[in-house]
Formats: structure tokens, sequence, C-alpha cells
């Protein structure tokens, strides 16, 4: 090869690994912080439960909205309040964005004994607006939380008193009432804004 | 030299410099109880200041008709909380107390209030009396 033939050589080389890189960045999906998308998102299961103004909801009640899901209870101080402060700060700062859909803020009673849908309704309206809150009975409770792998169990504790354990994940559910994408944690506010709009655009 | 050290130490009562209290609480959050919640959250630092461990066995407060002292955790996905007996600062040390994890769980208030004051045991003996304002859970 001569000295002719060796640049055009390198300059058409360069060329294509410039075109392969281009193409690739444009073709990436885009990396999701802590959101896990589901290859195919499942249908909630059947349930029969009471909202936050004691009207009964199937997972209909789901349908139409993006929502983010979490299971907690209203005597949880600590790690319940401060995950949904949490996704309502997110939610804030994509309106803020123009972010458009917003997800709606789902809390699921694991606590069904002391949670009324008086009391749920209550606790979920400090954490925004048009919430939902879902109570009901245990057997209902369990038929949605495992259908979905959310564990919970009731904590014996002195007195009387006790605590809930739960999962401590939070769920998006899609407007087709399907369990779409999982949120394991860390739960902070800068990953929700990142990966929500991305995964409610499909990306 | 005895004079020495006599006057010194004259010197330093003179200025007006206080040995420190055994316990210091920094960094104090009180949260407001949610309304119709029958319950809070406080969260502080303890640092202890003697050459000798404190045992936090009982914390009280006018606002509240029983604190108890709690762990929470998350483990394997599962979030859990466990109430704590003791809560042990050893000499020179600091203890934290934070969101998800160690917190004082403050039940039942007694109306309405927007500070709250907290009275720590080390065993049977009062060690530190805490007053703090309330701060609502922003939304």
């Amino acid at each position: 090869m001569g000295p002719r033939n060796f640049i055009v050589a390198i300059v058409l080389a360069t060329a294509l690994s410039a075109g392969i890189f281009v193409a690739t960045r444009l073709q990436a999906p885009a990396t999701l912080n802590i959101g896990f998308v589901l290859p195919a998102p499942t249908p909630l299961p059947e349930f029969a439960l009471l909202d936050q103004s004691g009207v009964a909801i199937t997972r209909d009640a789901f349908r139409g909205h993006w929502n983010l899901v979490f299971f907690g209870f209203t005597h949880c101080p600590d790690i319940c309040p401060a995950t949904l402060q949490i996704l309502a700060a997110a939610r804030r700062e994509l309106q803020a964005a123009g972010q458009d859909p917003l997800p709606r803020i789902a809390l699921v009673s694991v606590d069904p004994e002391r949670d009324s849908p008086e009391l749920i309704g209550q606790y979920i309206d400090n954490f925004g607006d048009n919430n939902l809150g879902i109570t009901g009975n245990l057997e209902e409770l369990t038929k949605l939380a495992s259908g979905l792998g959310i564990y919970f169990e009731k904590q014996a504790g002195e007195g009387g008193a006790y605590s809930v354990d739960h999962t401590a994940a939070v769920l998006l559910v899609n407007p087709d009432a399907e369990f779409h994408a999982l949120f394991s944690g860390p739960h902070r506010v800068e990953n929700y804004v990142h990966d929500l709009p991305l995964i409610m655009a499909g990306s | 030299m005895r004079t020495t050290i006599l006057l010194t130490a004259l010197f330093i009562g003179a200025c007006g410099v206080e040995p420190q209290p055994p316990l210091v609480a920094t960094e104090v959050v009180v949260t407001r109880p949610m309304p119709g919640m029958a319950m809070s959250a406080a969260y502080l630092s303890l640092t202890n200041n003697t050459d000798q461990p404190i045992h936090i066995s009982r914390v009280t407060s006018a606002q509240f008709e029983s604190v108890q002292l709690h762990e929470s955790s998350i483990e394997d996905g599962v979030a859990r909380m466990r109430a704590i007996p003791v809560l042990q600062i050893p000499a020179g040390e600091t203890a934290t107390l934070e969101r998800g994890g160690k917190h004082l769980m403050l039940m039942r208030p007694r109306g309405t209030f927007e500070s709250v004051s907290l009275q720590f045991f080390d065993d049977d003996d009062l060690i530190l009396n805490v007053d703090a304002n309330v701060q609502a859970i922003a939304n």
C-alpha cells in the first residue's frame, strides 16, 4: 500500500469508527438509576378493597393513571413518611419541570386493623393532592400484596403494641392497571426524577 | 509549682470556664405529628462527654404519653422497626439517631404544641433535658 492509499485507509477507518460511535450513542437505551422495568407488564391481581373515602374499589381504581404504589402503614413514624416524602418531592420536581403525565402516589395499608379509610386518607393527604389511600380487610390486602410479591407481617411489641414488617420497595403501576416497574432503592428524589420520565415515555 | 497550679486554677475559674455537661444533644429534629396521627419521631445526636458509658434507658416528654427508643432498618428489601431497651453511648462517643435508623418514637400526643421537651434518663438519673420546636413533614 502506497502512502496515499495508507492515508485514505486511515481516514476511512476513522470515519467508520466515528460513525459507529455516533450510531451507538443514538441507539443506546437510557440507563435507569434504580428502576427495573418488567419485561412484560403484569396485570394487578383481582382485589376488593376500600379507598380513603370508604368507597369499594377494585384494580380498576388504578386505571387511567401512572401510580407509585407503596405498601406501608400510618403508625410507622420513620421509614413510611420518609419514603412518601421522597415520592412527593420527586413529583413536585417533575411537575415543575413540566412532566406530563405525573404519577399518582398510592399507599396500600399493611395494617388494616388500625388504618381506617379516614385515617389513611388523613395520612396520605400530607404528601400532596390527588393521592390514593387503600385499606380494607386483611384477606383482600394479602391477595393484592402477595400477587405483587410484597411481604408484610405483624410483629408484636410490648404491652399490646405492634409494628408491621413490610417490603420497602415502590412499585410503578401503569394506566392499564399493570405492574410495570419496580424501585427497590435507594429511594432518593433524584433517582425518581431521573427514572420516571424515561419509564413513562417507554424508553 | 503548687502556687502556679493554684493560680492557674483560680485564673480558669475567674474566666468562667464551666465543666462540660455530661451529655449534649445536637442536630435535634422533632417532627410534628401529622393531623389525626398518633405518633411522630425525633432525631438527634447525643455526645457523651464523660469517661463512663451512658445508658439511656428511658425518655419522657410532657407532650407525649409515651416515648420509646426504636431502630428502623431495611434488610433484604424489608423495612423493620424494633424497640431498643437501652441506648448505650460509650465514653467520649456520639450516638446518632437519624432517619431510617435509631430514633425516638413519640406516641399519643397530648394536644397540639409548637415545641417539645424531652428528658433523657441514664438508668434512673435525669441526665439531659432537650427543648425543641416541632417541624412539619414537608409534602
